[in-house]
């Protein structure tokens, strides 16, 4: 995948390095034969909750999460 | 000596032995024979049996806590050891440079979301905020970035306006690289920096948790240091293979780093979580186990001694009549 | 800086470097920046011990030899393991952005950074290979390599069907992709599984 571009093409959609790799991982945990995929699918959750601050004030949190929203 | 002991103790709760509270208790509380023959300066043995019923309560309490912790600090101890050879080849590349000096430093915190878990939350944020005013001076700018409750609500008392984000509910789901890796990934989003200075608690072992700081450096002063030589003055030596430019290759590798060292940082810190209140709940039982058998007494020499004043008045009474 | 180590201390520390499994590998080994680190730190905050940092944890590397040693020593580590750690082997191949490279001992340093691609090690007669999905590759003048990958799979946890099902999935969404982050997203899958093709077929 070489290119001759200054930037990959994943960055210069806006994807950080981070993105990228997280999403090739992914891809390759959904190729997986069972029982590995279901238990790789199974440990990767993610729910985290970011709140930024403004002025010692914090904004309104955004909960990130896989888990549909109870 | 056991009626002096007894008067101690009947100084000890005075404020409860006044009449009035004691008859609202006898209505309350199922009548037992030792009351009908209490005087003001005893207490009543009903009170003894009541603080001993919670601490007994209390006691299983901490002990099925400690269980917990003990059963879950084995489970995430084994991932925190397998992920420590994860940062060590970043260090070994980029070395270790906790006193750069530069203008943005952004200082995360990692603490937990539950209490009861010794000192070690507070031990990070006495930690971070000596980070803090290491690194203030004319020009610099210092931000916080938050991890978990404990810390927020400590670095909000005196810092709020340093805060720049804080995040919680992290342990809904058992840690892994997938929701490390965002939240690193937010942090890389929504904060500019020169330094990132990752302050948590390595797992040294059930009681030994040891502060620590992780210091990332932004690609720009990695290539500034490299120049400057001294610890990354090897890294222009390094010949880059990906065909892009040696600064996209390096903002890539900052990036991953900071991802890395996150996951082990909150791993380890998680691992201390949980030793720590293993710990806090050991010594917590032992305290109540103490508590008991203190009480335990008190409520054998109360119960004597009214007995003892039962006899007395009986045969005071009987050679009364007596004589 | 670890490399330029004084010797003995090389000596001493390559017999445990062999023993690298780390369990409480607090080898104290305070590097002078930390010093001026806790010089600071003392300074300013008396009261609190100054906080530990990673190179206080890690072993040091040894320093370039001044011969080519015969064999590699491999670090290829995966966020929930350390898959192989400290392994002396023959060669590696790894899958570079810029094609799969070869690295024996004495390569020149190099700093690689990693597409989805089998990475495989020649000890003798054996070869291993593992499918990694990305991450980077740091070889040390020392003859030291690490590996550092997100996802790293044996080729057998692999199902075929799935990869190409995956595969005509991702080249109908980069066909039918508005954005600039949707195409992105859908040729990475496509990237992702060509590499898982031919890992399977070649």
């Amino acid at each position: 995948m070489a290119s001759n571009a200054a930037v990959p093409f994943w960055r210069a959609a806006g994807m950080t390095y981070i993105t990228y790799s997280n999403i090739c991982a992914n891809t390759v945990r959904n190729c997986l034969k069972e029982p590995y995929i279901s238990e790789a699918v199974a440990r990767e959750k993610v729910h985290f909750s970011v709140a930024k601050w403004v002025d010692g004030k914090p904004q309104k949190p955004i909960v990130r999460s896989d888990d549909p929203e109870e | 000596m056991a009626m002096a002991a007894l008067r101690r103790e009947g100084r000890r709760f005075a404020p409860m032995i006044s009449p009035n509270p004691i008859n609202s208790l006898r209505s309350s509380l199922a009548p037992s024979e030792e009351q009908a023959f209490i005087g003001v300066r005893s207490i009543s043995t009903q009170i003894v049996r009541n603080r001993m019923k919670s601490v007994k309560n209390i006691q299983k309490i901490t002990k099925a806590m400690k269980m917990v912790a003990a059963s879950k600090l084995r489970a995430i101890q084994v991932r925190a050891e397998n992920s420590r050879g994860l940062w060590q080849p970043f260090t070994a590349l980029l070395g270790d440079t906790p006193s750069v000096d530069v203008k943005k430093n952004v200082i995360v915190t990692i603490s937990s979301d539950k209490g009861l878990c010794g000192g070690i939350n507070s031990t990070s944020v006495k930690t971070s905020r000596a980070l803090f005013k290491l690194n203030s001076g004319p020009d610099k700018e210092n931000r916080y970035v938050v991890l978990g409750e404990k810390a927020k609500a400590q670095l909000i008392r005196d810092s709020r306006k340093d805060i720049e984000i804080t995040l919680t509910e992290l342990q809904k789901n058992p840690l892994n690289y997938t929701q490390v890796s965002v939240l690193a990934d937010e942090i890389l989003k929504n904060v500019e920096y020169d330094a990132l200075r990752i302050v948590f608690n390595k797992f040294g072992s059930v009681v030994s948790f040891m502060p620590t700081t992780a210091t990332i450096l932004s690609p720009e002063i990695v290539e500034k240091e490299a120049e400057a030589g001294g610890k990354i003055g090897d890294l222009d030596s390094y010949e880059i293979e990906g065909g892009e430019t040696k600064s996209e290759i390096l903002q890539n590798l900052t990036e991953f780093q900071f991802s890395c060292v996150m996951f082990n940082a909150v791993l380890e810190n998680a691992c201390s979580e949980q030793g720590a209140r293993m710990s806090a709940m050991d010594s917590s039982s032992r305290n109540a186990g103490d508590m008991l058998d203190r009480l335990t007494l008190t409520y054998n020499r109360t119960r004597q001694a009214s007995i003892t004043t039962e006899l007395i008045e009986i045969i005071s009474g009987a050679s009364a009549l007596e004589g | 800086m670890f490399r330029q180590a004084p010797q003995l201390m090389a000596r001493a520390t390559t017999v445990a470097m062999r023993c690298r499994r780390l369990f409480s590998t607090d080898v104290p080994v305070e590097a002078s920046a930390d010093s001026t680190f806790v010089e600071a730190w003392r300074k300013l905050i008396p009261n609190i011990e100054p906080p530990k940092t990673p190179s206080s944890f890690m072993t040091p590397r040894p320093s370039t030899p001044a011969s080519i040693p015969t064999k590699l020593t491999v670090n290829f580590v995966l966020p929930y393991s350390s898959q192989l750690s400290n392994k002396e082997v023959d060669m590696v191949i790894i899958p570079a952005t810029t094609g799969l490279m070869g690295v024996l001992p004495g390569h020149v340093a190099t700093i690689a950074e990693l597409k989805p691609g089998v990475f495989s090690v020649h000890e003798g007669n054996d070869v291993t290979k593992y499918f990694v999905s990305s991450g980077f590759a740091f070889i040390h003048a020392n003859s030291f390599a690490d590996i550092i990958a997100v996802e790293a799979v044996p080729l057998d946890h692999i199902d075929p069907s799935l990869v190409h099902k995956g595969l005509a999935d991702f080249t109908q969404k980069l066909n039918s992709a508005s954005t600039d982050l949707e195409k992105a997203e859908a040729q990475i899958g496509v990237d992702v599984h060509s590499a898982l093709n031919s890992a399977l077929t070649g």
